[in-house]
């Protein structure tokens, strides 16, 4: 704390990074190796003899990798969009009205975004082939409700009471209406608590794989995770592409990442903790 | 609770009641009236006063099953549909039955079919296979209700498969979190100093996070692989392993590996959510402690775990209930295998539902996972006193 960190303070935190970055240092290393370098003894050299951007060619021109990642695109903002909007309405409300049943209603928010999706994925499923909504963007973009919207509320709700209540008087007493009071002067201060809901909402629902596999079997409909999990073949693992493919998708969240790690941080841990 | 096979067309959906399916109907009666008209003609007197009264009963239970409103005016529909050879289409093909009703037709058509087979036996029908046939087509348009209670339940209780996933699950669970939240720890108290570049560690640490499980999955799949895998023949150089094929196709080996990968994408996260929590701890309670004469493992044990208890103990949930329900990561990267050795509850009721299209059994399970979270949840918000999950949202 006080004292400066030394030399085994380094040591170790580097070994830990190390440890982390690992996986994606290697996957690296052997996308641009060529095939014939990516087994047997080459398979272990660190540098590729003839570094090649051939996999990266061949992950976008023998699989429809680009569609993939267009669906994952806008499955993942459509969801967040229409649930941070909703959920900044059901925040506000939850952060400032006294009502009957609120705790019951956290908790049940909770619950609903702890629930295990297989547990819900045969009525859904059964629901989506009913109604001919299976292979579409909206019979994802349904389904992902049942985590976005309980984050983006529970998330909201915090940022919504650290605003301090004297703003509110006071523009309740320049006779603003509710409505008035809560586009122009609660959310442009809430807009940074907002980004960050945005932010995890949507790598949540970049991420998922459940539903996206049920849901959309498609080829032309699938997303990134599913879709590159499909790459290999009954008997082949192509492990050139699917290297490429993982640096291609891992490259935009690490951009992300870094720019907004402050935001991320404190969106995440602003639930683990009292303030 | 009902017997639901995407795979079998009479159970693909949920039938509370009995129904009947219209379209065999309409295509076998009117059929089987007219075989037996055509057995009656030139026949003898005495043969023949058994077929008529056949004939009047097929009536009957005609006249029965049009009482049912239902299957009167589709019946009609239907067959003027049969007559264009133009297909049925879905919301027309069945029609309900009031159960008592379908019985009685069911069972007269099973005495039906004995007398048949008893004519047969007489030797004095032309085509007695034909009208045996029919009548038992008519029998099988009926389709049972699939309310089956609570058989699954009973089914997969004695079934070996579901509690093998279920301990498979339980053993990742118990493994995984506890070795993670001691990583987690580890990690947290390691970086909560003020040094140069924190915010690269912390980006660096929310990068596994970051990367969809899918595809840290098959990345650690491409490194534990048995021929071409660094960490395989690491393991192996170092003896950790006896070959480098074990990773991946050994049943220990397998679970070791889906727990390792586990930790490797959380352990960052868990150090995270506690870091934050170790930055609430006030400063002077460390210096008064050294003023004491307390050692840094003192300080450990006696301020920073009891304070950091609630942060420790929420993680320890949210990150229980996850491991609880894994599937991608098991799905991607062992599919459940070597012999079912990693597969967890969710995984096989997932191949319940999507391989074998066994959408009723694969439900039952499914609700089994629900029971062991809520469980699993009753027993934390025990441990934490209600108060301290509500207190947070206040």
């Amino acid at each position: 704390m006080d004292k400066r960190p030394g030399f085994w303070f380094y040591f170790l935190l580097i070994t830990f990074i190390f440890i982390v970055l690992f996986p994606f240092i290697w996957v690296f290393l052997a996308s641009i190796k060529p095939p014939t370098e990516l087994y047997g003894e080459y398979a272990f050299r660190l540098f590729a003899d003839n570094p090649t951007l051939e996999n990266y060619i061949a992950a976008f021109t023998k699989h429809p990798f680009l569609r993939f990642i267009w669906n994952s695109f806008v499955v993942a903002s459509l969801t967040t969009v229409y649930s941070v909007i909703i959920a900044s309405f059901a925040a506000y409300a939850i952060a400032r009205l006294k009502f009957r049943g609120k705790t019951l209603f956290l908790g049940i928010l909770l619950a609903v975004s702890m629930f295990p999706q297989i547990a819900t994925i045969s009525p859904i499923f059964l629901f989506m082939q009913a109604t001919g909504l299976r292979n579409t963007y909206l019979g994802l973009i349904i389904p992902y409700t049942t985590f976005a919207m309980p984050l983006s509320i529970w998330y909201l709700t915090t940022f919504f009471q650290k605003i301090p209540l004297e703003l509110e008087e006071a523009a309740k007493i320049d006779g603003a209406s509710i409505w008035q009071t809560f586009t122009k002067v609660l959310i442009p201060l809430v807009v940074p608590g907002i980004f960050t809901t945005g932010i995890i909402v949507f790598i949540t629902a970049w991420h998922e794989f459940f539903f996206a596999l049920t849901i959309n079997t498609k080829m032309s409909m699938m997303t990134v995770p599913v879709g590159i999990a499909m790459f290999q073949g009954e008997f082949t693992f192509p492990w050139g592409e699917i290297t490429a493919a993982t640096i291609v998708v891992t490259i935009p969240i690490v951009l992300l990442v870094l720019i907004f790690q402050k935001r991320i941080v404190s969106g995440l841990t602003s639930g683990a903790v009292k303030e | 609770m009902y017997d639901l096979q995407l795979n079998n067309p009479a159970k693909s959906e949920i039938h509370s009641n009995y129904a009947i399916d219209m379209e065999r109907y309409v295509s076998t009666v009117p059929i089987l009236l007219r075989t037996l008209n055509r057995e009656m003609d030139g026949m003898e007197a005495d043969p023949k006063q058994k077929l008529e009264n056949l004939y009047t009963q097929i009536e009957e239970l005609q006249v029965t099953l049009n009482q049912e409103e239902l299957v009167a005016t589709r019946y009609e529909e239907v067959d003027q549909l049969l007559y264009d050879f133009k297909p049925v289409p879905a919301h027309l093909k069945y029609a309900e039955v009031d159960n008592d009703r379908a019985l009685k037709v069911v069972r007269s058509l099973e005495v039906m079919e004995q007398q048949l087979q008893q004519l047969k036996g007489e030797n004095i029908l032309t085509r007695p296979d034909d009208m045996i046939g029919l009548v038992r087509a008519w029998r099988i348009s009926f389709v049972e209700p699939n309310f089956i209670g609570l058989d699954h339940y009973k089914k997969f209780l004695m079934d070996k498969r579901m509690w093998q996933a279920l301990w498979n699950t339980s053993i990742f669970t118990i493994f995984s979190v506890s070795i993670e939240l001691v990583c987690g720890l580890a990690v947290a108290l390691l970086i909560n100093k003020q040094f140069r570049g924190r915010g690269l560690i912390r980006a660096a640490i929310l990068i596994p996070w970051a990367t969809p499980t899918a595809i840290s999955a098959l990345m650690w799949q491409f490194l534990y692989d048995g021929q071409n895998g660094i960490i395989a023949k690491l393991f192996a150089d170092f003896n950790l392993i006896t070959n480098t094929g074990v990773l991946l196709s050994t049943k220990s080996g397998a679970m070791f590996s889906i727990v390792f990968a586990d930790v490797w994408k959380t352990t960052p996260f868990i150090a995270l959510l506690l870091l934050a929590g170790l930055q609430t701890i006030p400063h002077t309670m460390y210096e008064a402690a050294k003023v004491d004469g307390a050692g840094k493992a003192q300080q450990l044990w006696l301020i920073t775990i009891p304070l950091l208890k609630p942060a420790i103990l929420v993680a320890l949930l949210f990150r229980t209930l996850d491991a609880f329900r894994v599937f991608d990561l098991i799905y991607v990267l062992t599919g459940g295998g070597p012999a079912n050795s990693t597969e967890s509850i969710s995984i096989y009721a997932y191949k319940m539902m999507f391989a074998q299209l066994d959408f009723g059994a694969g439900s039952a399970l499914s609700v089994i996972v629900f029971i062991c979270i809520a469980l699993i949840c009753m027993v934390y918000v025990k441990l934490l006193g209600s108060d301290a999950l509500t207190r947070r949202m206040h």
